[in-house]
């Protein structure tokens, strides 16, 4: 009967609206909604004619980065290559000392905010005393580090600089921590989800051989995502830098603090040395880790 | 077709609370009496009697999905039996604590089907990590990360008597299927087992090769008195090594005795599918 009614008559036609289209159309409203309310005419986007001219003098200086500072320096004042150097420096060593506090929060809060260690057969043991403890406190301690792991994470680096520097002031350890603390929240999260998700043959192995649940984890579970961990703490280290760097906006020595002295006296050739500087140390810091990821990794 | 020809072991039993002295250090005694195993959907194992004595060298024959890797299992606690009690050297191991429990997985090497190494280790890693459930967690850091020379040595000794001697510093994931099997065997002599058990060691490599795998597990058992018990398809293979088969067919034991007196009738039977289908319509799969 409904082979009779393709060809002559489609039949009744339920109604239109699909679920997909019903999706398709309120994004496209919610875009119309949201344009609306934004009010971003796109006018806006043109630059004036000042606006213009500082556009073009700011990228025409991008072909002749300053060698020399743009206007007469204090007596003793270090070339501006030594300058952007020693900028650069501090911008790696802000970047490092935030990563190792990161690292440390990371691997701390992914353990505790992985499964692994508290349910399931890995952790292994069927007494009671085991079960209580898989049943209250491995998920209280879960719960925590996964509340924390948010809080780290949903406060941007600069928003923590904010909090630190109204707190404490212009304060190196205010600078590490304000790397530190989301980038151990992303770095547990992730390191929890790439635990989470590594093949547990092996684990199983040494569990069925008698290793405990903190062996089974560590030398089992965790080698198995060893080289997504590395390749994801490289590029985070990355990501550090250039947080360190936009953290000198707010008065820390690193390249941002240089970048943004030379552009409020529109020196944009000094600038650029600076941005040089910093895409060198960004690419240098690739290569870094291109190459230790080919060696533990391939 | 008979169920379970070979009748329970009278002499030692593990119903008798004071046979647990009588265990032998450097072989174990293994008995299941009517383990059962039901996953969450499927009856792996039904009503599956077995005492396997210190020193023996045993076969599980049969289709798979019949139930030999759930037996296998059970015989190092890998799993729990739904019903019924598995003992290991004369102890049931549900009345066992935690650590005795993790004792007797200790003297248990257990050689996977996948393996079950970890691939970015060295060959070296992968077989001391055998020793973890003998050590604490400080002692597995210290012996993973700054292997002394006595262990050194005991790990190639163990890969010298495998047959990949030369692989002691290799990654792992550089080695053969062949190779990374017995590097899987070394793991499990490194725990200076009591007692051995392979999962289908004969599917992950060519044949020429599986014979040489089972070969050189018989061998090394019978050379320390490892009792040993070997899940096998490959019916030929377990007939010229072992000398006492058990069969097992949709999760039951169908037969179980010294190799010469399984008639060959039994063990096309254990193949056939027409039968498997009669049998046990729901488990199959």
């Amino acid at each position: 009967m409904s082979s009779l009614r393709t060809h002559t008559d489609p039949g009744p036609r339920p109604f239109p609206v699909t679920p997909r289209l019903a999706v398709a159309l309120s994004i496209g409203i919610a875009a119309v909604i949201a344009w609306l309310a934004l009010d971003a005419p796109l006018a806006k986007l043109v630059p004036g004619e000042g606006g213009l001219r500082v556009v073009r003098a700011f990228f025409a200086a991008a072909l002749h980065p300053a060698l020399e500072y743009e206007s007469p320096v204090p007596e003793g004042t270090p070339h501006i290559l030594a300058q952007a150097l020693a900028a650069a420096r501090r911008t790696v060593v802000f970047a490092a000392a935030g990563m190792s506090v990161a690292l440390l929060l990371g691997i701390v809060l992914g353990f505790f905010s992985t499964t692994a260690w508290w349910s399931g057969d890995l952790a292994g043991g069927t007494s009671p005393l085991r079960r209580a403890y898989a049943r209250s406190l491995g998920p209280t301690i879960w719960t925590a580090a996964r509340a924390s792991i948010v809080v780290m994470r949903s406060v941007h680096e600069l928003l923590w600089a904010v909090l630190f520097l109204a707190a404490f002031g212009l304060n190196t350890t205010g600078a590490v921590a304000a790397i530190a603390i989301p980038y151990g929240g992303t770095l547990a999260k992730i390191f929890s989800e790439m635990i989470e998700e590594s093949p547990r043959d092996a684990a199983h192995a040494l569990r069925a051989a008698g290793a405990g649940p903190l062996q089974v984890f560590v030398f089992g579970l965790v080698p198995r995502a060893g080289p997504d961990l590395a390749a994801y703490s490289f590029y985070r280290f990355e990501c550090a830098v250039r947080s360190a760097a936009v953290l000198g906006f707010f008065g820390f020595p690193t390249l941002g603090y240089a970048i943004a002295q030379s552009f409020e006296n529109l020196h944009y050739a000094e600038v650029w040395t600076y941005l040089y500087a910093l895409i060198l140390l960004v690419v240098l810091l690739e290569l870094w880790s291109g190459a230790l990821r080919r060696r533990f990794v391939a | 077709m008979k169920p379970s020809a070979r009748p329970l072991s009278k002499s030692v039993s593990c119903a008798d609370p004071d046979a647990w002295k009588r265990a032998r250090p450097g072989s174990a005694a293994f008995e299941l009496h009517g383990a059962g195993v039901v996953f969450s959907r499927r009856t792996a194992l039904t009503e599956a009697s077995l005492v396997v004595d210190p020193g023996e060298a045993l076969a599980l024959v049969g289709p798979s999905g019949a139930g030999k890797t759930t037996l296998l299992r059970l015989l190092n606690a890998s799993h729990v039996p739904t019903s019924g009690t598995v003992c290991v050297d004369y102890r049931r191991l549900d009345l066992l604590p935690p650590k005795e429990l993790r004792a007797v997985r200790a003297r248990i090497g257990f050689v996977h089907q996948d393996l079950a190494l970890v691939p970015n280790y060295r060959v070296l890693q992968n077989v001391i990590a055998g020793s973890l459930g003998r050590l604490g967690f400080a002692g597995g850091v210290r012996a993973m990360l700054f292997p002394t020379r006595v262990e050194i040595e005991r790990a190639a000794v163990i890969l010298e008597r495998v047959g990949i001697a030369a692989k002691l510093y290799q990654r792992t994931d550089s080695l053969s299927g062949g190779e990374r099997q017995r590097v899987a065997l070394a793991r499990a002599l490194y725990q200076e087992p009591s007692a051995l058990l392979l999962d289908e060691p004969v599917s992950s490599v060519d044949p020429a090769r599986a014979r040489d795998m089972v070969e050189l597990v018989t061998a090394i058992s019978r050379e320390r008195g490892i009792t040993l018990v070997v899940s096998i398809h490959d019916i030929g293979l377990a007939r010229d090594h072992f000398p006492r088969l058990v069969g097992l067919r949709a999760g039951r034991i169908v037969f179980d005795g010294p190799t010469a007196t399984i008639a060959t009738s039994d063990l096309s039977a254990l193949y056939s599918l027409e039968g498997l289908a009669r049998v046990e319509p729901a488990h199959a799969h």
